[in-house]
């Protein structure tokens, strides 16, 4: 069976109906998708199939034959992060970055589509993915920001969009 | 002091972005077995027999081992700290609660490992069970430990953590009020999202790795050597990345068993719960049962606390008296409170073994306090936040445990949160500061409590 991971293609000899996570990890090395509940209910297995995010642990190889699985490691190209990726290390988004991985395709997929920095909107493109450090409101400003199409100093860490509460610095 | 209140990028962010972190289970090595556990299906039962055969029978099964491959079955956390062992690494004779390791197993794969872990064979005598603290003390309860169902061994063997402050009997006498309130905690699981994991690979000349997940690396290191009976120099520990702990990863939950497979094996071996391991056999937050009683004027002083602790260490103490000794010294909250009794008991239930979590043994007592203090304002009619100040620790208050405090907090915190919520603290309060009491914030009660922050 051949599935294309990050542009090339490669053959798969694990049984039709091995989710797609396993083949990624244990036999093709990719590991930016983790295992975090191997049940779809954290999202730290995300990728895109077809430029759509699915939970890796939930999905039988044979429902991605031929089709094109997108990772974190074919996000950056010769060295060169995407916006969204410089938006999470700007603002913080990440502590022990075990979801980040999966944040970031499911953000990857939304930004793609021309999802704007709304707040429900970006709420219910992320739904379902779990960050145990509660970094929430990083991810939120970080997806929001990359949505308007900022620039970011890697060399900074932004402002929280919560650092205030009524007008008085926390 | 270049990063303070510099707002510096995180030293792992673009290794987290880019996938370059590694976590334990990212670590490949060819040849790896995987490790599985068979747990007790029990809260409470003697093991009258294991039997291993079938499962070593297996093809692709490369080591079973059980409390006879371990040197030193039992042997405690903490044991440096004065906390003696309870816990077997692999149950013997007896399971106290359900999902503890009695065997495990390393196979080619995870499936393989599984079905040989269901084919050891054991066989129970099941005991009630014990899944109430209030219950434990009963004469007629189910016994949860071989210690009996209370922790015996605080220094000098008592059996509870222990403060007398002042004359609590003459604060009672002198109350307006008594206000009493009991606050009961529920568990917690801290859900990492890494489950619990780790790595051992044998190296050539004797010496073994461990990926470890762990939140305390030469703690567990020298857990590992102390169950082998081994020098610390046959173990390099490789840790530092975490997928999440909270506290749960401070226990030694993987390291040790899989170990042991690898020595067995000679091969690398791979041992990683499921998402249903982590929450229903690894540790939790504990469950607390906190009774206050406060002896209070009718203008806002709390003149002294009758309080008992009954902490839910869960089958073994592990870390729990430890948790029940910050408790203690913690146990009147950011406030001062002269006149003390508390009384702190690590109870043992038939539930998975407790541990640390996010303020191991303060959480508890903060919000049993906080409450209680909100109880005690409406009982009074006064402004909760009156209550708070009034009562609010200050430069040579002293601890519960006697100790003047130096650099107090609660004051100013108190009147930035105000500020943030948008209440205004009557003009006393918004002055007020965290100075050496004096006039009318040093009423009579707390004149002898008073102790000299520069012997400290």
């Amino acid at each position: 069976m051949n599935i294309t991971i990050n542009g090339t293609s490669r053959i798969v000899n694990a049984g039709p109906l091995t989710p797609l996570l396993h083949v990624l990890r244990e036999e093709l090395d990719v590991l930016s998708p983790k295992a975090g509940c191997q049940q779809g209910g954290c999202g730290t297995c995300t990728v895109l199939v077809n430029g759509e995010p699915r939970r890796s642990c939930l999905l039988p190889i044979a429902a991605v034959e031929g089709a094109e699985v997108r990772t974190v490691e074919g996000l950056a190209s010769g060295g060169k992060l995407t916006p969204v990726q410089e938006a999470w290390i700007h603002h913080y988004a990440a502590q022990c970055g075990f979801c980040t991985s999966g944040f970031l395709m499911a953000a990857t997929a939304y930004l793609e589509k021309g999802g704007s920095d709304d707040h429900a909107e970006i709420a219910a493109a992320l739904g379902g993915h779990v960050c145990r450090c509660t970094g929430y409101v990083k991810i939120y400003d970080a997806v929001a920001a990359a949505a308007r199409g900022e620039s970011f100093d890697l060399a900074t860490t932004a402002a929280g969009s919560r650092t205030t509460i009524r007008g008085v610095e926390l | 002091m270049k990063a303070v209140g510099a707002r510096l990028p995180r030293y792992d962010a673009t290794e987290h972005v880019t996938s370059g972190t590694r976590y334990v289970d990212d670590v490949r090595i060819p040849g790896t077995l995987w490790a599985k556990a068979l747990r007790s299906p029990h809260d409470n039962a003697e093991i009258l027999s294991i039997d291993t055969s079938k499962a070593e029978a297996m093809a692709g099964v490369h080591a079973v081992v059980t409390f006879k491959d371990v040197h030193k079955n039992v042997h405690g956390h903490i044991e440096g700290l004065g906390i003696p062992g309870d816990e077997p690494l692999l149950a013997e004779t007896h399971v106290r609660y359900k999902g503890q390791p009695i065997a495990a197993v390393a196979a080619d794969s995870e499936a393989l490992a599984q079905r040989a872990t269901e084919a050891i064979e054991v066989t129970y005598k099941v005991l009630p069970a014990l899944f109430d603290v209030r219950k434990a003390f009963d004469a007629d309860a189910p016994q949860a430990h071989h210690w009996g169902n209370w922790y015996p061994h605080f220094e000098g063997e008592m059996d509870r953590r222990q403060i007398r402050k002042g004359d609590i009997e003459q604060a009672f006498a002198d109350a307006d009020v008594i206000v009493q309130g009991t606050y009961r905690p529920a568990a917690i699981e801290h859900v990492p999202l890494e489950t619990q994991v780790c790595q051992v690979v044998p190296e050539a000349g004797g010496r073994f790795v461990v990926y470890s997940a762990t939140q305390a690396m030469y703690f567990s290191m020298g857990v590992v050597a102390a169950h082998l009976n081994w020098p610390l120099n046959k173990l390099k520990f490789v840790g530092g990345t975490t997928g999440g702990g909270f506290g749960g990863k401070v226990d030694t939950a993987t390291e040790t068993i899989t170990t042991l497979l690898a020595i067995k094996s000679h091969r690398p071996v791979r041992w990683r719960w499921t998402r249903a391991e982590e929450f229903l056999f690894s540790s939790t937050r504990a469950a607390w049962h906190m009774e206050i009683a406060d002896a209070v004027t009718k203008d806002g002083w709390i003149l002294g606390r009758k309080m008992l602790t009954l902490h839910d260490a869960g089958a073994f103490a592990r870390f729990s008296p430890y948790g029940v000794t910050k408790h203690a010294f913690h146990h009147t909250g950011a406030y001062t409170i002269p006149n003390l009794e508390f009384n702190g008991f690590v109870v043992y239930t038939n539930r998975t073994p407790s541990t640390a979590m996010r303020g191991f043994g303060v959480t508890s007592v903060s919000f049993a306090t906080e409450t209680h203090l909100e109880r005690i304002a409406q009982t009074l009619g006064m402004d909760p936040l009156e209550v708070r100040m009034k009562n609010a620790t200050r430069i040579g208050d002293t601890s519960p445990n006697g100790i003047p405090y130096t650099d107090p907090s609660t004051v100013p915190v108190m009147q930035a949160l105000s500020g943030a919520v948008g209440i205004e603290l009557p003009a006393h309060y918004r002055t007020m500061t965290s100075a050496i009491r004096s006039g009318e914030d040093l009423p009579g009660h707390l004149v002898a409590q008073l102790g000299n922050p520069e012997d400290h």
